[in-house]
């Protein structure tokens, strides 16, 4: 008798993890399926070859907003996959073996997740402050702070998995710690590496919170990045809390491309990580 | 000759890394150090412990107080994690331990995409689908049972509007599942199958080896996971700023609109005019910060904790 009470508890308790994993995937569908349902109306050429109307007007598009991410993101990058990617390989090859490269290590990871806001906050007090005014550079900067730590921790791991006879092998042609670095190294961890980049790109391109007082937001077509430039995401959120009805459509379209990007970049990163690292 | 041109490079090379590693180190300084010294003034003006538990939030009369938006934040927070943890676990166990195999790559894929959705899809969503939703019928069908409850009942008191600690509390909630999920997900496959096989061995249940075996062995990968997802819930942004209305007052029901410290800095950092205004609000991100630092750090100690084991 008291088996069987075991086994429909078993039975019962696994089941409800089935559920679990239906409520994270209801979820996901859920809001997916709501922003293609919302955006898919809103997606017109206009979107994206006009800027925008003055306020309760009927019609206009956010090209401003379409490119001035564009260039924040790029910006961004440049910023923060360099500086990322080098200090990974100094955590990985020449700091692997003083305690100060886990400590780094340990604290990019905690960096990884501290409130994008902060960051935000941070470059309003050390750029705009002393500016005099909101700015591009502003908000390629906070951005690209975002990128740093999570760049960094997967050149960190994607270089400690090449194998270490490898560089041996390079040492003993006798080629310098650099070369082998990068001729060697760099090759083999190429498409790690390359991953964590899609990866951080995909995270930038969502965040809104870093921007709001940074590169604020422009209503005009701008590519003068010394100046106040606009964002999907921040527009997005202007227009969301906005009262016309044709602001929620067109943040609805916004919503719907950056939601595709990300999942997109995502999914192929981790394909890619995934055909790699298969065996 | 080229020997020694290869060396020079090699030593350019080195210190361009260390600097770029170190600046990790230069940016968690730097941020706290910029974050306390634009507060200084907020600080000096009303103390700590004033500030924390003052209520008053009037840019008018200049007086500043912290009370609001820091109980906003842990209750969201603290409803988030209540919702998530349960959920994440049963999806890790799900995972490692029932699914076959072709379903564990998709669902832990789909898993780990309710993470790369941005916050502020979460919070347009929120605002036009979820809150509407909310204020129609799941908080009237809360309040017409739990509601009924004494003591309990008094979390759903009030006019349910949709645009609440509640709904944020679920979007957080929503938000925080992937992050718990997957690090709990890396702890149970930790597990030595030895003992896992030992308890099947003696007669045990799936359900018991998952209970008994695999969730002791991994408590502290699991807490850490929590952690983590705590650090992500305080510092969550626009997703909470849709849908909490951001009403600088101590909220007695659920159902009730309030304020958190991020979307207090959202909403305010680009009005405040006045010196002691913007410093108020850099205090504000002091507090946050060295909060989610100390969470973030103790989670990551707990994991390496369960890494070395």
């Amino acid at each position: 008798m008291i088996p069987k009470k075991r086994k429909i508890v078993s039975t019962l308790a696994l089941f409800a993890c089935f559920l679990t994993a239906l409520w994270g995937i209801f979820w996901l569908s859920f809001i997916i399926i709501d922003v293609v349902r919302h955006g898919i109306t809103a997606i017109n050429p206009s979107l994206f070859l006009k800027d925008p109307a003055p306020p309760g007007e009927e019609g206009g598009g956010l090209r401003n907003a379409f490119i001035g991410h564009l260039l924040l993101t790029v910006f961004a990058t440049l910023i923060g996959v360099p500086i990322g990617v080098l200090g990974g390989t100094f955590l990985a090859e020449y700091g692997r073996k003083y305690k100060i490269s886990r400590v780094i290590s340990t604290l990019a990871d905690i960096m990884v997740s501290v409130p994008a806001i902060i960051i935000g906050a941070f470059i309003y007090a050390i750029i705009v402050k002393p500016m005099g005014h909101f700015s591009g550079w502003a908000g390629a900067c906070a951005l690209g702070i975002i990128m740093i730590p999570t760049v960094l921790r997967t050149t960190e791991n994607m270089l400690s998995l090449i194998p270490w006879p490898l560089r041996e092998a390079a040492f003993a042609l006798g080629a310098p710690y650099y070369k082998v670095i990068i001729q060697v190294v760099y090759k083999g961890a190429a498409t790690g590496i390359l991953t964590g980049i899609i990866l951080s790109i995909a995270r930038v391109t969502g965040e809104a919170a870093p921007l709001l007082f940074t590169a604020f937001n422009n209503n005009y077509f701008s590519l003068d990045m010394s100046q106040p430039i606009a964002s999907l995401t921040v527009t997005i959120f202007q227009y969301a809390m906005g009262p016309y009805e044709d602001w929620h459509a067109q943040a609805w379209g916004a919503a719907l491309m950056i939601t595709l990007f990300i999942l997109i970049a995502t999914i192929s990163g981790r394909i890619l990580i995934k055909r790699r690292y298969r065996d | 000759m080229k020997k020694q041109k290869g060396k020079i490079t090699d030593i350019i090379f080195l210190a361009i890394t260390a600097i770029t590693a170190f600046s990790i180190i230069a940016l968690s300084l730097g941020i706290f150090l910029v974050l306390f010294k634009e507060s200084l003034p907020a600080v000096e003006k009303f103390g700590f412990v004033s500030f924390i538990l003052s209520k008053e939030w009037d840019p008018v009369r200049e007086i500043f107080g912290a009370a609001p938006a820091l109980i906003g934040t842990l209750i969201t927070s603290f409803f988030a994690l209540l919702f998530a943890v349960p959920i994440a676990v049963g999806i890790a166990i799900f995972i490692t331990e029932i699914a076959p195999s072709f379903l564990k790559g998709v669902i832990g894929t789909a898993i780990e995409l309710l993470a790369a959705i941005p916050s502020i899809i979460y919070g347009m969503w929120g605002l036009f689908t979820l809150a509407p939703i909310m204020s129609e019928n799941i908080e009237p069908l809360l309040q017409s049972t739990f509601g009924k409850l004494p003591l309990l009942g008094k979390l759903f008191e009030g006019t349910p509007l949709g645009v609440d600690l509640f709904t944020a509390s679920i979007i957080l909630s929503i938000m925080i599942i992937p992050f718990t999920a997957s690090i709990a997900r890396d702890s149970f496959n930790l597990t030595p199958s030895v003992l896992k096989e030992s308890a099947y061995a003696i007669g045990a249940t799936k359900w018991e080896v998952v209970k008994d075996v695999v969730l002791p062995y991994s408590k502290l990968g699991v807490l850490g996971g929590v952690g983590l997802s705590l650090g992500r819930a305080l510092g969550e942004t626009m997703a909470v700023a849709f849908v909490l209305g951001n009403l600088n007052q101590i909220p007695h029901s659920l159902f009730d609109a309030a304020a958190t410290v991020t979307v207090k800095l959202a909403n305010e950092f680009t009005e405040a005019d006045k010196d002691i205004y913007l410093s108020s609000l850099y205090y504000l991100a002091l507090l946050l910060f060295i909060l989610s630092f100390t969470i973030l750090a103790m989670a990551k100690l707990f994991l390496l904790k369960a890494e070395r084991k």
